[in-house]
């Protein structure tokens, strides 16, 4: 209805389809899109959920992000590991957590992790996988602790462990050899730690850093980092140049000045003509 | 090849102590001949903000106009300044508005925060953008660029020791790529005053 | 399609330049249940009056005062069903906003949006305008702000202000008894003071409903923190 939109419409738009085809078809390859890579695991608890990630993204063989955050707030009760492409799994966490949020404040009652399922599967559902994220999803509702991992086109399983990414393999491994049923959470953490740096040191599309998130009935600890798995090592040498090093043509200087002082004094009477 | 090659162009940005870096080089070309020496890909979007643009220069001029477009309505109806944060926001938002049919561009976004925190990011062509704590890379030659800006970068440089870093880097990786280079403007934000400095740079 | 031809506004300018819908539904909202919004030096609060016909009402199940995001929170006075249509438009305009900006959206901004869909509703066709007049509380740059959005599409700053029935003997009260100096806890006994004047019969926490909002964000109180200041007032 609205007279005047001042925020853009939802929704893709798909003007430049058209010629990047053109390009494409004229042999301009398009340039690769960051992707995470990625080692996510997520682990359930005796009290809880736990979820872990690598924090390395990549684009082709360069390191596009050391620190990259995987591990997607959804709700205040929920969490999301996300891998794929970048991009994607940023916003349709980030979609899904709005919508979440909506859901929160018109039912009044703290939001289900299945929503939270339903929700992310049936966008990736109607991308047809075009949306390329692979989620493993977690949290605490009033039913207990949920675990879940979403496919880019839609599926999803229930689980009570799980992987994914591009070190998935390596961090199932650990999985399958050490997981039992009612870990505690100190037993979990150790597990879903060991778990991810297997993904760090056996796949090269994951690495640096160890996220986790534990998510209880009383709360989630978010640990950013966990554990440094890879500290850099120490510099010996300044490259530092002096002063001077490099040779300028041109100087401009624009000075700032203060733009504007606000100071606002409250002792004025109310007027109460009116 | 790579559409992000057609043109040419690199674009870094750098933090340092209460102050932030950001160079591009000015070469444009199609392919290997070079049209000119005076197309900077970095735009200046508000007192102590930057914004970089390397990539498809069709792109870079299509995407600074939206963007200068939905900033300045953003400015008008909010009658305030934005922040550097907000504004990556609000790039990536329109990058990944066009996610089945992106623009061909990498944006580095450079500025001081309102009180004088540095901030720098950088995003891909579809809008998943890092905010890190030292430097961000984009453009033909970024391979090159993050080797050198890896190596000079410190923490807590002043203004004068990062713009000798930041020029190092882009110089030394622009003699490794034959499309970019041919002239540089470095930006040094600081809290009072805006540098700009146009670098002497081999011309071939 | 065909009817649409031949339908238009219901606000169409009276010869003397009136529209008289906007006042008919500024009626609505003056016969309404009162509600009250005072801002504090540290925070905001919200009271309005929940009266039911019937002893076998279940009070607490449904309330009036609603969180839009984390720190803001309106209140109406008027039309119950109209109130729950802004507050879901109002909710997802804040979010919208708060995906494009990542930003939480100012009190202000959504003040604007919120009356923005208001004065649509009295320039577009096969609508009414909107019957309530509503009060939105916020906590954002470091300090409290009230406004008052009206069905035209009009809004207001305030620094206290009543809506509804007895609104102008609501508003007198507060003139005498506002002071820049306000503390929260202070606001919250004027405000039901101010609620007090006029109110026919007992109050109680079953029959009145209070929000405040502040740094820590917006929050309707519990009938029993109600029940408390109740029995500090009397």
């Amino acid at each position: 209805m609205a007279l005047l939109p001042d925020l853009p419409k939802g929704g893709f738009v798909f003007e430049n389809f058209q010629r990047n085809e053109f390009l494409k078809a004229k042999g301009f390859r398009a340039p690769k899109a960051t992707k995470t890579g990625t080692t996510i695991v997520g682990c359930l608890v005796k009290d809880g959920v736990i979820l872990g990630a690598d924090t390395r993204a990549t684009s082709g063989s360069v390191i596009a992000d050391k620190y990259s955050d995987k591990i997607h707030y959804m709700a205040k009760n929920i969490y999301c590991c996300g891998a794929g492409t970048a991009a994607d799994t940023l916003y349709v966490t980030r979609m899904v957590s709005s919508n979440l949020e909506l859901h929160r404040l018109n039912t009044n009652r703290v939001v289900p992790v299945i929503c939270a399922l339903r929700m992310l599967k049936q966008h990736l559902f109607r991308y047809q996988g075009y949306v390329s994220a692979a989620l493993v999803l977690a949290g605490v509702d009033e039913d207990g602790a949920h675990l879940y991992s979403v496919t880019p086109h839609g599926s999803s399983d229930k689980l009570p462990f799980t992987t994914m990414g591009s070190g998935s393999l390596a961090a199932m491994a650990v999985f399958e050899t050490r997981w039992k049923p009612n870990m505690t959470i100190e037993e979990g953490k150790k597990l879903v730690r060991d778990s991810v740096a297997a993904g760090i040191f056996n796949d090269l599309g994951s690495g640096n850093n160890i996220d986790m998130c534990i998510i209880t009935r009383d709360g989630v600890d978010y640990m950013r980092p966990y554990e440094e798995a890879n500290l850099k090592g120490q510099r010996l040498n300044s490259y530092v140049f002096d002063k001077g090093a490099t040779p300028i043509l041109t100087v401009h200087t624009i000075p700032l000045e203060v733009e504007e002082v606000m100071v606002r004094h409250m002792d004025e009477t109310m007027d109460t003509s009116a | 090849m790579s559409i992000m090659n057609y043109n040419g162009g690199v674009v870094i940005a750098m933090k340092g102590k209460d102050c932030v870096a950001i160079a591009t080089d000015t070469r444009l070309g199609v392919r290997s001949l070079t049209l000119t020496t005076d197309f900077p890909k970095v735009f200046q979007m508000g007192p102590t903000l930057f914004l970089g643009l390397p990539g498809l220069a069709t792109d870079t001029m299509t995407v600074y106009q939206r963007l200068r477009f939905r900033l300045n309505m953003y400015e008008l109806r909010e009658n305030k300044r934005v922040r550097p944060q907000v504004f990556t926001s609000m790039v990536s938002n329109l990058l990944y508005e066009r996610r089945f049919g992106p623009y061909f561009v990498e944006p580095v976004v450079a500025g001081l925060d309102k009180d004088g925190t540095p901030y720098i990011a950088s995003m891909d062509l579809i809008g998943s953008y890092q905010e890190p704590e030292d430097i961000c890379v984009a453009g033909t030659c970024s391979e090159q660029a993050y080797g050198m800006a890896e190596a000079l970068w410190e923490k807590d440089m002043d203004a004068d020791k990062l713009f000798e870093a930041i020029s190092q880097s882009l110089m030394n990786a622009c003699d490794r790529d034959a499309i970019s280079g041919q002239g540089a403007i470095v930006h040094i934000v600081e809290k009072n005053k805006i540098t700009t400095k146009t670098l002497k740079m081999r011309m071939d | 399609m065909s009817s649409e031809r031949y339908s238009f506004s219901l606000t169409t300018f009276s010869p003397s330049g009136k529209l008289v819908q906007i006042e008919y539904a500024l009626s609505a909202v003056a016969a309404g249940a009162p509600s009250v919004g005072i801002k504090a030096s540290n925070g905001v609060v919200l009271a309005t009056e929940k009266k039911h016909k019937s002893i076998l009402y279940d009070e607490h199940s449904i309330f009036k005062m609603e969180p839009i995001t984390d720190h803001i929170g309106m209140i109406y006075s008027g039309m119950g069903p109209d109130y729950r249509i802004l507050v879901k438009r109002a909710r997802k305009l804040a979010q919208k906003y708060y995906l494009m900006y990542n930003e939480p959206i100012s009190t202000s901004q959504l003040v604007q949006k919120v009356a923005y869909i208001m004065q649509e509703y009295t320039q577009s066709g096969g609508v009414r305008p909107f019957g309530v007049s509503l009060l939105v509380a916020g906590w954002d740059s470091d300090r409290p702000h009230l406004f008052q959005c009206d069905p035209s599409g009009a809004y207001f700053a305030w620094k206290a202000t009543a809506l509804g029935r007895n609104h102008t003997n609501g508003k007198s009260f507060l003139e005498k008894r506002y002071s820049e100096e306000l503390e929260l806890e202070d606001a919250i006994h004027t405000a039901i003071l101010t609620l007090k004047e006029g109110f026919e019969g007992q109050m109680t926490a079953d029959n009145i409903e209070i929000a405040i909002c502040n740094a820590q964000g917006f929050k309707r109180l519990t009938p029993a923190e109600v029940k408390d200041y109740l029995a500090n007032v009397n």
